[in-house]
């Protein structure tokens, strides 16, 4: 009975195959598939090869093209972000008066808004009221005098714009905010020191730049007894060259 | 009073010198791109508050002098020199007719680069710590960074120089966790009211971890831990703890 079964099915089986798709025709199909992937992965035809052999009655070719394809260089685009320049001004120490100050700054600009700064500067404190008052006392010595500070700040230019100089002359400059961290050595001790202020920058030409800068350095100080918070505010011009 | 004419006059010198360098640099060849977009706006400064002043219209083509930031100088062939955005300058196309690329500061550049700087604010042993970095990538997870910073504590100053490697884990996340491990020195300069205040220069060893957050363009924060070894000269090493938090940017 079951044999009978099992014919029966394989003769169905046997006479819907023929009909179906994906195995009707697969001989030939598959060696169609075949010659398509032999030609998309042969080389191109090989005419244009000079090692072809002549056909006899094909024209005597003329000229033998002798193309060098040309190598083009592209120029490199010159990075201009870097800063660099030199700074003069007054520092007001607190309780050691106000004298002048020098430094060197390098900016990185990093975008159209923000900038890297690290700047370096030295000034030198003078007398405080108590020891021109109190006669030969002297608080610090000579070398204990010397203020020198650097720091590392993030800067962020603000109102754009144009300035001009007479009729011909106009040139771009921006305001700036700027505030960083750093460490000031002053009378025998590194200090901590906080920066911030603002600046103004001028560029007259495209590798040079003026800037007016006011900053305020804060640290904390225990030198005239208790310990106080001392804001020592700067103003500067400097000058920067682009590179 | 000499110092001082000395320090002077060397800054007199090098001064002129600094301004003359980019004025003497000498004619260079420039990239030369034609304007594919309709027309290609010119502002007078590097930055979009600035004004457009002139349009250079379709096919003209540019010289690209140099690139500020964002911000490319051109001069266009009746001499008129300005700014082009670089959202305008991804339009432009060169003489063969293929687009103009160029290294943005977006995304997948925060994803892979090879430099990064930064500096950073924070603590060191329980002192003020002042830092800044610059590191050179492998590949978008692998770095080789060198840290320097100054803590500036109540009982001790002192100098801090590290090298080492840095892993990122996940380089594609916005939130993207590393780890690091290397070697340094550090020089400790104790303040004079305490016994024994020598200075003293010891070799450490460092490993911590951190992450970094895309903030915008170039810009990234990163905050950082780093747990150091000491290797005193003395019958036990120390430790010292790392905290830093600070901006970076990558190119």
């Amino acid at each position: 009975m079951e044999t009978g079964i099992r014919i029966l099915l394989l003769t169905a089986l046997l006479t819907a195959l023929p009909g179906c798709a994906s195995v009707r025709d697969w001989y030939q199909h598959r060696a169609e598939r075949r010659a398509a992937a032999r030609a998309q992965s042969a080389p191109p035809p090989v005419s244009e090869s000079p090692q072809e052999p002549q056909d006899e009655n094909a024209p005597p070719r003329v000229i033998e093209p002798e193309v060098a394809r040309r190598k083009i260089k592209v120029p490199r685009i010159r990075n201009s972000n870097v800063e660099v320049g030199l700074d003069y001004g007054v520092l007001s120490i607190e309780d050691f008066g106000t004298h002048p100050v020098y430094g060197i700054t390098a900016a990185y600009h990093i975008t159209e808004d923000f900038f890297f700064q690290a700047e370096a500067g030295r000034s030198r404190g003078g007398r405080t009221s108590f020891e021109t008052l109190s006669g030969n006392i002297q608080l610090l010595t000579e070398s204990e005098r010397r203020f020198t500070y650097y720091d590392l700040s993030l800067g962020y230019n603000f109102l754009p714009g144009e300035a001009f100089l007479g009729r011909g002359i106009a040139m771009t400059n921006a305001f700036y905010l700027i505030g960083g961290i750093g460490g000031t050595d002053f009378a025998g001790d590194t200090k901590f020191t906080v920066n911030f202020g603002a600046g103004y920058r001028v560029v007259p030409a495209d590798w040079l730049a003026l800037h007016v800068t006011v900053q305020d350095r804060v640290f904390q100080s225990s030198l005239l007894g208790a310990t106080k918070l001392t804001n020592n505010l700067e103003a500067r011009i400097g000058t920067t060259v682009f590179f | 009073m000499t110092a001082r004419l000395r320090q002077a006059a060397l800054a007199s010198l090098v001064l002129p010198g600094l301004l003359l360098t980019p004025a003497v640099s000498g004619a260079r060849e420039y990239l030369q791109l034609f304007v594919a977009q309709p027309y290609l706006e010119l502002h007078t400064g590097p930055g979009r508050g600035y004004p457009v002043f002139h349009v250079v219209p379709r096919d003209a083509s540019v010289d690209v002098l140099f690139r500020r930031t964002d911000w490319f100088k051109v001069r266009t062939e009746h001499g008129v020199e300005g700014w082009a955005s670089q959202r305008d300058m991804l339009q432009m196309v060169l003489a063969d007719g293929s687009p103009f690329r160029f290294g943005v500061g977006d995304r997948a550049g925060f994803n892979s680069h090879r430099y990064e700087m930064g500096l950073f604010a924070g603590a060191y042993g329980g002192a003020n710590y002042v830092s800044g970095y610059a590191s050179l990538s492998f590949n978008s997870q692998l770095a080789l960074e060198a840290a320097v910073g100054q803590f500036l504590g109540r009982f001790s100053n002192g100098v801090t120089g590290d090298v080492g490697l840095t892993h990122v884990i996940v380089p594609q996340a916005r939130w993207s966790p590393f780890l690091t491990l290397g070697v340094g020195e550090v020089h400790i300069e104790p303040k004079a009211t305490l016994v024994q205040a020598a200075n003293r220069t010891e070799q450490t060893a460092y490993v911590g971890g951190g992450v970094r957050y895309y903030l915008t363009r170039r810009i990234f924060v990163r905050g950082e831990y780093k747990a150091h070894y000491v290797f005193t000269k003395r019958n036990q090493n120390q430790e010292a703890d790392e905290w830093k938090l600070g901006f970076a940017f990558f190119y």
